[in-house]
């Protein structure tokens, strides 16, 4: 079972890989719309690439509710759960 | 212009023509309403019933929305609202084109797709929940503005298939003089469909109809609108260089926002001192 932080950890080197945003932007409050100017095109990209790294069955329905980092965090820790 | 106060004379020619063009404005407003409800109500059915297929009554409704705002721009200019110049106007005539466009007054996109006989375009999603215009702009294969990768695939469907899309990028009108910031729905269109981007650069001095401001506060005097096609912006080059797709939007949408921004400051420029210098 992965911690908050070891998630956030990964997702930080997941929008600088893809989106070249600096990872002391990445916070659990930072707004993925508002903040971090990530749209829902890069939503898919995003959630292509937590479904390979998680190894899980991604419903686009998990990431339904989604609008800061700390709620990404929260839908992959259901999804390792699951 | 302030030539108001120099004499009197000269104060009543002013007022005379402010007046004439308020009154001209709102006829133009009322005659446009009036138009889009003929084609709402009469126009569109009739098509719709006399078309044997979808693409065929798409292709006659971008018809009939072309000729009527070639009909509007036209009585604009003979109203002396308003002069139009155009160059490199036949670039436009190209199918299967992605046409971007900055935004600086209400009436570019009826100026842009009087200028294209056949094009969808890409609309705020208010006028597909309006009853009048909801038709027509369906008809007429005209697309909604979202941000979803549904509207990215079908645009760029849409331009593989030959027909040209116009879309301003901005989502809304410009704040003069302010630099905005582009959805990146026009750079991920432009990368899946493969295809160059045609820029188009539009000027409006003095500026009119910009947001914010009611219709009856007319400019000083009558606008030049000024359109420049601009040449291709290739736009492949970018997913190559990029690490992946979603850096290549970023980066070719910055592109893009620069290339338009000074483009339509260029314009700008040149238009005044065109302005000046008669």
């Amino acid at each position: 079972m992965q911690t908050r932080e070891q998630i956030l950890s990964t997702l930080q080197s997941l929008f600088e890989e893809l989106f070249e945003i600096s990872a002391d932007k990445v916070t659990e409050d930072a707004k993925l719309f508002e903040d971090l100017d990530i749209d829902s095109i890069d939503a898919v990209d995003l959630v292509v690439r937590l479904k390979e790294i998680t190894g899980k069955k991604v419903e686009p329905e998990d990431f339904k509710q989604v609008r800061s980092v700390g709620d990404v965090i929260t839908a992959v820790e259901k999804l390792l759960a699951s | 212009m302030n030539t108001a106060a120099s004499s009197p004379a000269n104060a009543l020619t002013y007022h005379l023509d402010r007046a004439w063009r308020i009154f001209a404005t709102g006829y133009s407003f009322a005659s446009f309403g009036l138009g889009g409800l003929i084609i709402g109500l009469l126009v569109w059915p009739l098509v719709t019933l006399i078309s044997p297929n979808t693409a065929t009554r798409r292709s006659r409704m971008q018809a009939v929305v072309h000729l009527t705002f070639r009909y509007f721009i036209w009585q604009m200019c003979q109203l002396r609202l308003m002069t139009l110049t155009v160059e490199n106007r036949d670039a436009l005539l190209q199918p299967g084109q992605l046409i971007v466009a900055n935004h600086p007054t209400l009436i570019d996109v009826v100026v842009l797709i009087s200028l294209i006989p056949r094009t969808r375009c890409v609309v705020k999603d208010t006028l597909l929940r309006n009853p009048f215009t909801r038709g027509p702009i369906m008809s007429a294969g005209y697309i909604a503005n979202s941000a979803s990768a549904e509207l990215i695939r079908e645009s760029a469907a849409i331009l593989r298939g030959g027909e040209s899309l116009v879309i301003f990028p901005e989502g809304t009108r410009t704040t003069p003089g302010v630099q905005s910031r582009f959805q990146r729905g026009t750079a991920n269109i432009a990368l899946e469909s493969g295809l160059p981007i045609r820029p188009v650069l539009i000027d409006c001095n003095p500026s009119t109809l910009t947001k914010g401001l009611p219709w009856y506060s007319v400019p000083e005097r009558r606008f030049d609108v000024r359109l420049r096609v601009a040449d291709p912006i290739p736009t492949a080059s970018f997913l190559d260089a990029a690490p992946n797709r979603a850096l290549a939007a970023r980066r070719l949408n910055t592109h893009l926002e620069n290339l338009l921004w000074q483009g339509a400051q260029e314009l700008a420029h040149e238009s005044r001192a065109t302005t000046a210098a008669l």
